[in-house]
C-alpha cells in the first residue's frame, strides 16, 4: 500500500517536471533560431538535455503501474497527489527542508564562519524536525494519507492547451529576441500573475457585494454560484381584497393591513413595514390611513393550456398562487389559481435594491434605521481621534524635546507598558467604568483615548526628535510661550505622523468591538460594529440583508481607505509589523 | 497633507451633520410620560400575534408602563450580555430566562426573590400560585426555598419520524427484519432503522441521514436520563457527569453518527439545511429525529402533507425488556424537559412594574389571552394553531378545552408529548448549571469528534464543573476580603508616591529656567502620568491582586492564594493547552502564510512595470475591511453547503472531481476551523505584502547588481540575496503573531457556529483572551480570569525578551538596509 502510494506521488512527481523540461526544451529549441550565433551550442545542448529528460520523465510517470491504474480512457490526466498529515507533520517536513536549504548554503559559503553559521542553523532545523516528529509519534492515531487524482483533460482540451502553451513559450521565446522587446514577455507574465491574483483577492468582496444585490431565490443554486444577480418584475398593485395602508404609530410612518374592524372609524391594522415591527398591531382611526399599493410579482404560468402572464394577487398557505392575467389580451383581468410551483416569475438583469433599504428596517425602531448606530461609531471616530492625537502629541513632545529630571525612567516606564495586553486591565478597567456609572454609555470606549497611548507617544517621538532644534531655539528667543512653541512650531512638523496615527485611531474606533461588546446594551448606544454582530445572529438565515448591512459598515472605512492610502501605506511600515 | 484638507474637512463636516441630524431626530420623539419597561428575550415577529396580543392589553391595562422588548441575544443560552448588565447596574428590568439556569443566577444574588411580592399580593387574581404548576417546573425555578423566577414554557422531546420515508424503505427495512409500520422503540432497534434508512451521494456526501443522535433537541441529556444517569449527587454538592450511565449513553451517540459517516459528515451535512418548506425534516433528508413541541406549528404549516410519526424516544434495550440493571424500573419511557421562565433581574430599575408584567403575562388569563389572539391570526391565515405546552397545568386544561383538533396526526403528536410529560425528567437544578451545561455539550462534542474517549471526555468536563461547585460551596474555607481596604491602601501609596515625587522635584538642583522648563513638561505628561495610574498600573496591581481571590463583583471576595493558577494547571490544563495550542498554530501556520504570500505579491509588484498603485490597493483592500465586516462576510464566504458558500462551491468544481475530496464543513468542523482562520488570515495579510515592498526597496540594489554582473539568474538573486534574510523576518512576526493570536477574539466571536458550549467546534476557536472574556463576563470570575490574564503577559515578557535577546543577529538585516 505504502509503495503504490509513494510509486504514485514519484510517478507525479516524475510527470510535472517531464511537462516542466518539455516547455524548457521548446523554449532552448526556439532560441536555437532566434538567439545569436554565438550561444547556439549552448542553446542545442539545452534543448537536447531538457527533451531527454521531459521523455525520461514523462515515460517513467507514465509507465508506473499505479499512474496507469487511475486512468481512464478518453481523458487525459494531469496526475497530482496530496499528503492529509497532522500539522506536527507538516511541520517536520517544512523543518527538515530548511535543514536541506541549510546545507546547500553552508556549501556555497564564501567562509568558513558564514558556513558554521549555516550548519548552526542546520542543527536548530533539525532539533525542530525532531521535535515536530516526537509530537507526531506521540498521538497514536495520527496517520498520513494519500489521496491521489488527477485534473482531467478531454483529449482535445488537452491538445489545444498543449499547442497554445507551447506557441506561448514560443512567443516569448521570439520577444526574448531584441533588447527592445526583451521585456515584454517578463511584463505580460507578471502582469496576468497580478491580475489573476487581484482577481482572487477581490472575489469575496465580489461575493459580498453580489450577494448584497441577490434575491432569496439566487442564494442558494447547485449548478454553482450566480453572478449575475436577477430580480423579479413587480408591478404597484392596490389590492381590493386586502388594501395595504399608510399609518402614522408614534410619529413613524408604518405600512400594514386592516386585520380587525373594531367599530365604525376605529381599526386594527397588521404592520407589514418597518420590518423591525413586523408583526405588531395598532389601533387608529380610519380616516387617518391613506391607500398605497403594494408590489406584485409578475409570473408566467400554463393556465388551462395557454400560457400567460399576470401578477400574482394572492399567495395561499399551500402554496398555490391567485394570478390576475394581462397576457394574452382576450384573457385579460381575468383571475386564475395556479397549483403550487407552477408559477414562473418574470426575472430580468438587474440589481435587487431593495436588500439595502430592507436590511435598515429590520434594525430597532429607536435606532432610526440605524442612523444612530452611525452616530455613535462617528462620535466615538471623532472623540478618540481628538483625544489620541492631542494628548499623544502633547506627552511625545515633552518626552522629546524638553529636559525635566526623571524623564528617562519615565520614559522606559512607557515603553514598557507597550508590552502590557489589554486582558490584563480589562477586569479592573470595567470596576472602574462601573463604579462611575458609566456601564451601557459610550464614555469607556473614548475616555481613556485622551490619556496617550505609549506606541503612538513613541512613535511621535521619533518624529520630534528630527526636528532641528534651531527652530525650537528660535522660538524661545521670539518669546513663544512652550504650550506656543508646541502648537505653532512643533505641530506643523510632524504632520504625516499625526496623518498616520489618525487613520490608525480612526480604524480602531471603528473597528472596536469587543468594547461595545462589555459596555453597551441598549440600541441607543451601539455603534455599528456591535450592531453588525447582532444583526448577524438574528438575521444570519438571511444573507441578502446581512451582506446589504455589512456593505453599509464598510463602505465609510474604504471611502477613507481610498482618499488616504499614503497614510494607510506609510503606517504600516512605520509599525513595521505585517504577516497577520 | 494639502491636498487631502478638503477630503478631511468634508469628512468631519458629514460627520458633524450626521451627528447634529441624529441628535435632532432623537429629540422629536415625544416627550415619555410612561415608564419603559425593558424586557429582554421576547421577539416579535410577523406571526407573534398573540404575544402581541397580550403585550398591548398589558399596556392597555398599566396605561403608566411602555413595554420594550428585545431579543438581545439574553435570556437564552449567552449568559454573559444579562451578566454585565446586572453587574453594571443598567439590567433590564424582565428576563425571559432558560429555566434550569435560574438556581444558578439565583445562587449568585443576581434575581431578585419573588416570594414576598407573591405574598404581598395573595387577594390579585392574576397572582402566580404554586399549585397552577407542574411541580418540578416550578422546583426549577425556586433556590434555597426561594421563588426567583415564574414559569412560562414547559417542552419535552419525543421521537418524530417521517412515515414515507419508512414507506418507501419497507423492502430495505422488512429485508433487515424491521417492521415499516412502526417506530422504533430500543437503541438497537433505533440504529438498525438509521442503517437502512441512511443514503449517501457519490461524492460521499450524506444524501439522507436515517437518525443523527443530536440533531433537533435532544443533547447527551437525553440518552443519559434513558439510562438512569444523574448529573449531580442528591446534596447538590458533587457532580456525577461522569458516571457509567452517562458514558454508555455518550457511546451510543457516537454509535448513532458512525452509521451516519461519523459527526463531522453530518454536520457539514446540517449546514446546508434550510427552514420553512425546505426544513430537512419535511423534505425527506432526515428521517427520524428527537425534537420538542415547538416544531409541531412549523410542520403543521409548511408541511402539512408529511407523513408524520410521533413515538416516546427509543429507549436503551435493557430498559424496553426491563431486564438487567432496569429490571425493578417502573418507567419504561424517559423524556426530558426545558422551558423559560420569567425573573427581576438585581438592579432592575421598575421592579414592581417588572411583577405587574410577570404577574400578567403568566397569569391563565394572560396566557389564554396570548392563545386566543394566536388562534385568531392563524384561523384568518388558514392555518391551526398547535398549542404549545406550558408550565402551568392550569392554563394547559383550559387551552386544550379550545383546541379543535384539526389533524389527526398533528393531534396524536401533541398527544404524545403530553402522554411523555409523566416521564419527564428536568435538567439538575444546581448552582453550576450553566457551567455543567457547556461542560457536557463540550464533553459530547469531544467524544463525537472522537477527540476523545466518552469516559475522558466526561471526566474533563466533571472535573470543571466540581471545581465551580466547590469554589462555591466551599468558599468559607477561605478568609472573607473586605476590597475596599487593599483600594484604600492603593490610593494612599499613590497619593504617598506622589507626594514624595514632589518632594524630590523640589530637592533637585535646578536652575530657574530649568525648572520652568520642567514645571511645563510635567504639564504636558500629565495625561499620560494619570492615565497610567488610573488605567494602566492601577488594574495592574488591582488584576494581580484578583488573580488571588475569588469573587463575583455581586458577592464578597475571598483570598485563596494560589488556587487560580494551580486550577489552570490542573483541572483546565487541557483547555488552557488548547486555547495557547489554537494561538500556536494560527500564528505558526497563518504567519508563515501570510508573509510568502504578501511576499509572492510584492515581488511580482516590484517586477511589474505599471500598475503598481491599483494592484496594491487591490491586494491591501481586505486588510482594512472592520474585522466584524470581514468575519461575517468569511462566515458567508465560507458556508459548508457548496450551493451556497464561495469556497465550497469551487471546491466541488476543482478539488472534488480531482482529488475524490468532498468539500469541507470549514468553521463548522473541528478540522477545519482553524484553516478556515488562517485563509481568512491570509486574505487579509495586505500589510505584509506593503511591508515587503518597503523591504525590497530598501535591498541595496549595489547587491543585485553586482550578482548580475557574476551572471546570477533572478532565480538565484532571489535565492542568495533575498531569501537568507527571510528566515528572521518570519521568526520575528511568527512570535509577534501568537502574542496577537492569543489575543484575538472578535471573529472568533461572530464566527463561532453556537453561542453557548464549546468555542468552535470542539473548541477549535478558543484563545486565551477569549477564555479570560467568558471567565470575566460570563461567570464573573474575576480571579480566573485575572490569572489567565497574567499568565498570557508573562508569556508575553518571556517573548519578548527572547526577541530582544536575539535581535542583534537580526540587526545586521537591519543596518545592511
Amino acid at each position: 500500500m505504502i509503495t503504490t502510494n509513494l510509486l504514485y506521488a514519484l510517478g507525479t512527481l516524475a510527470i510535472w517536471l517531464g511537462w516542466y523540461m518539455l516547455f524548457r526544451g521548446v523554449w532552448f529549441g526556439f532560441q536555437l533560431f532566434t538567439g545569436p550565433a554565438t550561444t547556439r551550442d549552448a542553446n542545442r545542448r539545452a534543448m537536447l538535455t531538457s527533451v531527454a529528460l521531459a521523455a525520461l520523465g514523462l515515460a517513467l510517470g507514465w509507465l508506473l503501474p499505479p499512474m496507469r491504474e487511475t486512468s481512464t480512457e478518453g481523458v487525459w490526466r494531469l496526475p497530482i497527489v496530496w499528503f492529509v498529515m497532522p500539522f506536527t507533520a507538516w511541520g517536520a517536513v517544512v523543518a527538515l527542508l530548511m535543514v536541506g536549504v541549510r546545507f546547500v548554503q553552508a556549501a556555497q559559503a564564501l567562509n568558513g564562519r558564514e558556513a558554521l553559521g549555516k550548519h548552526k542553523a542546520a542543527g536548530i532545523w533539525l532539533l525542530v524536525a525532531i521535535g515536530f516528529s516526537v509530537l507526531y509519534f506521540r498521538e497514536p492515531a495520527n496517520t498520513i494519507a494519500v489521496l491521489k487524482g488527477g485534473i482531467p483533460f478531454g483529449i482535445n482540451t488537452a491538445v489545444v492547451t498543449l499547442l497554445l502553451l507551447v506557441a506561448g513559450v514560443g512567443a516569448m521565446a521570439f520577444a526574448a529576441r531584441s533588447t527592445a522587446t526583451r521585456g515584454f514577455a517578463k511584463g505580460i507574465v507578471v502582469q496576468a500573475a497580478l491580475i489573476a491574483g487581484s482577481f482572487v483577492f477581490g472575489l469575496p468582496f465580489a461575493y459580498l457585494l453580489i450577494t448584497s444585490f441577490k434575491e432569496d431565490r439566487d442564494m442558494s443554486s447547485p449548478e454553482g454560484i450566480i453572478w449575475v444577480p436577477r430580480v423579479t418584475e413587480r408591478v404597484d398593485y392596490f389590492d381590493p381584497r386586502q388594501p395595504m395602508y399608510e399609518a402614522s404609530l408614534n410619529g413613524q410612518m408604518v405600512e400594514g393591513v386592516i386585520i380587525e374592524e373594531l367599530d365604525a372609524d376605529r381599526v386594527k391594522i397588521d404592520i407589514y413595514r418597518p420590518l423591525s415591527i413586523r408583526g405588531v398591531t395598532m389601533d387608529t382611526l380610519r380616516s387617518e390611513l391613506k391607500e398605497v399599493p403594494r408590489k406584485a410579482e409578475v409570473v408566467t404560468a400554463n393556465a388551462d393550456g395557454t400560457s400567460i402572464r399576470g401578477i400574482v394577487i394572492e399567495d395561499f398557505e399551500d402554496g398555490r398562487k391567485k394570478v390576475k392575467i394581462q397576457q394574452p389580451a382576450e384573457l385579460k383581468d381575468q383571475e386564475r389559481i395556479i397549483p403550487a410551483g407552477e408559477t414562473e416569475p418574470v426575472r430580468h438583469i438587474g440589481l435587487n435594491v431593495r436588500n439595502y433599504p430592507e436590511s435598515l428596517s429590520y434594525l430597532p425602531p429607536e435606532t432610526q434605521f440605524g442612523l444612530v448606530y452611525l452616530k455613535n461609531t462617528l462620535l466615538l471616530v471623532v472623540l478618540s481621534i481628538i483625544g489620541t492625537l492631542f494628548s499623544s502629541s502633547i506627552v511625545s513632545y515633552a518626552f522629546s524635546r524638553m529636559r525635566f529630571p526623571g524623564r528617562g525612567p519615565l520614559f522606559s516606564l512607557m515603553l514598557a507598558t507597550m508590552m502590557l495586553p489589554g486582558a490584563v486591565t480589562l477586569l479592573p478597567q470595567f470596576l472602574i467604568f462601573r463604579s462611575l456609572g458609566w456601564i451601557d454609555t459610550l464614555y469607556p470606549l473614548w475616555v481613556p483615548a485622551f490619556f496617550g497611548s505609549a506606541f503612538n507617544i513613541f512613535l511621535l517621538r521619533q518624529f520630534f526628535m528630527n526636528i532641528p532644534m534651531e527652530l525650537e531655539d528660535a522660538a524661545k528667543i521670539d518669546g513663544c510661550s512652550y504650550l506656543r512653541t508646541f502648537w505653532s512650531i512643533m505641530l506643523p512638523q510632524i504632520k504625516p505622523a499625526l496623518a498616520v496615527i489618525f487613520i490608525w485611531t480612526f480604524m480602531g474606533a471603528w473597528n472596536n468591538f469587543m468594547g461595545p461588546l462589555i459596555y453597551i446594551n441598549s440600541p441607543e448606544n451601539m455603534p455599528l460594529s456591535y450592531a453588525l454582530q447582532l444583526f448577524a445572529s438574528d438575521r444570519g438565515g438571511e444573507p441578502g440583508y446581512l451582506m446589504a448591512f455589512a456593505t453599509l459598515t464598510m463602505v465609510p472605512v474604504l471611502a477613507i481607505f481610498f482618499f488616504f492610502q499614503r497614510y494607510f501605506i506609510e503606517g504600516v511600515a512605520l509599525s513595521g509589523l505585517g504577516g497577520r | 497633507m494639502r491636498r487631502c484638507r478638503p477630503v478631511l474637512v468634508g469628512f468631519l463636516a458629514v460627520a458633524l451633520s450626521v451627528l447634529a441630524g441624529a441628535q435632532g431626530a432623537g429629540q422629536n420623539q415625544p416627550a415619555a410620560e410612561r415608564t419603559d419597561l425593558v424586557v429582554w428575550g421576547i421577539g416579535l415577529g410577523p406571526d407573534s400575534k398573540g404575544t402581541d396580543a397580550a403585550l398591548r392589553e398589558f399596556e392597555r391595562r398599566n396605561p403608566d408602563i411602555r413595554v420594550k422588548t428585545l431579543t438581545m441575544g439574553a435570556g437564552a443560552m449567552d449568559p454573559q450580555k444579562l451578566m454585565t448588565s446586572i453587574v453594571g447596574n443598567v439590567a433590564p428590568d424582565v428576563i425571559s430566562q432558560d429555566r434550569f439556569t435560574v438556581s444558578d443566577w439565583a445562587s449568585r444574588g443576581a434575581f431578585l426573590p419573588l416570594d414576598e411580592l407573591m405574598q404581598r399580593d395573595q387577594d390579585d387574581p392574576l397572582n402566580p400560585r404554586s399549585d397552577q404548576y407542574y411541580d418540578a417546573t416550578w422546583i426549577e425555578a425556586s433556590y434555597g426555598g426561594k421563588v426567583y423566577a415564574i414559569p412560562s414554557s414547559a417542552d419535552n422531546r419525543v421521537l418524530y419520524w417521517n412515515r414515507a420515508i419508512f414507506k418507501l424503505k419497507a423492502k430495505e427495512l422488512r429485508a433487515a427484519g424491521l417492521d415499516p409500520d412502526r417506530a422504533p422503540q430500543t437503541w438497537t432497534e433505533l440504529l438498525a432503522y438509521s442503517r437502512v434508512l441512511t443514503e449517501f451521494n457519490k461524492d460521499g456526501t450524506l444524501k439522507r441521514a436515517g437518525f443523527m443522535p443530536n440533531f433537533g433537541n435532544s443533547w447527551l441529556y437525553m440518552f443519559a436520563f434513558m439510562m438512569n444517569a444523574e448529573f449531580m449527587s442528591a446534596d447538590g454538592r458533587t457532580c456525577t457527569l461522569n458516571s457509567p450511565e452517562a458514558q454508555k449513553a455518550l457511546q451510543f451517540m457516537v454509535d448513532g453518527y458512525e452509521i451516519v459517516g461519523g459527526y463531522d459528515k453530518a454536520k457539514s451535512f446540517e449546514s446546508g439545511f434550510l427552514g420553512r418548506e425546505n426544513d430537512a425534516f419535511i423534505i425527506g433528508k432526515v428521517a427520524m429525529k428527537i425534537d420538542g413541541d415547538w416544531i409541531l406549528s412549523g410542520l403543521a404549516r409548511y408541511g402539512p402533507q408529511i407523513d408524520l410519526g410521533a413515538s416516546p424516544p427509543p429507549v436503551p434495550d435493557d430498559r424496553f425488556h426491563q431486564r438487567g440493571a432496569f429490571a425493578n424500573e417502573p418507567n419504561k419511557w424517559v423524556t426530558w424537559f426545558g422551558g423559560f421562565s420569567y425573573a427581576i433581574p438585581r438592579g432592575a430599575r421598575n421592579p414592581e412594574a417588572a411583577w405587574r408584567f410577570i404577574k400578567f403575562m403568566s397569569s391563565t388569563e394572560g396566557r389564554l389571552i396570548d392563545f386566543d389572539a394566536q388562534r385568531e391570526w392563524d384561523r384568518r391565515q388558514g392555518r391551526t394553531l398547535i398549542p404549545r405546552v406550558s408550565a402551568s397545568e392550569e392554563y394547559n386544561e383550559a387551552v386544550l378545552k379550545r383546541f379543535n383538533y384539526a389533524d389527526k396526526k398533528f393531534a396524536d403528536a401533541l398527544g404524545m408529548h403530553i402522554e411523555m410529560g409523566t416521564f419527564g425528567k428536568g435538567r439538575p437544578p444546581t448552582v453550576v448549571a450553566q457551567t455543567l451545561w457547556n461542560e457536557h455539550v463540550k464533553a459530547m462534542e469531544a467524544a463525537l469528534y472522537k477527540n476523545k474517549t466518552p469516559e475522558q471526555a466526561l471526566a474533563t468536563g466533571q472535573a470543571a464543573v466540581q471545581r465551580d461547585l466547590d469554589a462555591y460551596f466551599q468558599k468559607d474555607r477561605y478568609p472573607e476580603l473586605d476590597l475596599g481596604v487593599p483600594v484604600r491602601i492603593g490610593i494612599l501609596l499613590a497619593l504617598l508616591g506622589l507626594a514624595a515625587a514632589v518632594v524630590w522635584f523640589l530637592r533637585q538642583q535646578l536652575g530657574r529656567l530649568e525648572r520652568t522648563e520642567a514645571k511645563w513638561a510635567y504639564l504636558f505628561i500629565a495625561p499620560w502620568v494619570i492615565g497610567f495610574l488610573v488605567f494602566t498600573l492601577g488594574p495592574m496591581v488591582a488584576s494581580l491582586f484578583f488573580s488571588f481571590t475569588q469573587w463575583d463583583v455581586l458577592n464578597e471576595a475571598r483570598w485563596v492564594g494560589g488556587k487560580n493558577y494551580a486550577d489552570l494547571a490542573t483541572t483546565d490544563r487541557a483547555i488552557m493547552l488548547k486555547a495557547f495550542g489554537n494561538a500556536a498554530y494560527l500564528a505558526g501556520v497563518g504567519v508563515p502564510l501570510g508573509l510568502a504570500t504578501g511576499l509572492l505579491v510584492a515581488l511580482l509588484l516590484n517586477a511589474a512595470a505599471r500598475g503598481m498603485r491599483v494592484y496594491r490597493t487591490m491586494f491591501y483592500m481586505p486588510a482594512i475591511v472592520p474585522g466584524i465586516a470581514s468575519a461575517v462576510l468569511w462566515t458567508w464566504v465560507l458556508t459548508p453547503d457548496p450551493n451556497k458558500g464561495l469556497i465550497n462551491a469551487f471546491w466541488r468544481e476543482t478539488i472534488s472531481p480531482w482529488l475524490g475530496v468532498s468539500p469541507p464543513g470549514w468553521i463548522q468542523s473541528a478540522d477545519w476551523a482553524k484553516p478556515a482562520l488562517v485563509l481568512m488570515g491570509v486574505w487579509g495579510a495586505g500589510s505584509g505584502m506593503i511591508l515587503w515592498l518597503a523591504g525590497l526597496k530598501g535591498v541595496p540594489t549595489s547587491l543585485y547588481e553586482a550578482s548580475s554582473i557574476d551572471g546570477a539568474t533572478p532565480w538565484r538573486q532571489f535565492w542568495s540575496v533575498t531569501f537568507p534574510q527571510l528566515s528572521s523576518i518570519v521568526f520575528f512576526n511568527t512570535v509577534m503573531g501568537f502574542i496577537g493570536a492569543m489575543q484575538e477574539f472578535d471573529r472568533m466571536y461572530v464566527m463561532r457556529p453556537s453561542k453557548d458550549g464549546p468555542v468552535g467546534p470542539d473548541d477549535a476557536m478558543l484563545t486565551p483572551v477569549y477564555r479570560l472574556f467568558q471567565d470575566a463576563f460570563s461567570f464573573f470570575k474575576m480571579g480566573s480570569a485575572s490569572a489567565i490574564a497574567w499568565i498570557i503577559f508573562a508569556i508575553i515578557v518571556i517573548l519578548t525578551a527572547i526577541q530582544f535577546k536575539l535581535a542583534p543577529k537580526w540587526v545586521h538585516y537591519e543596518a545592511d538596509r
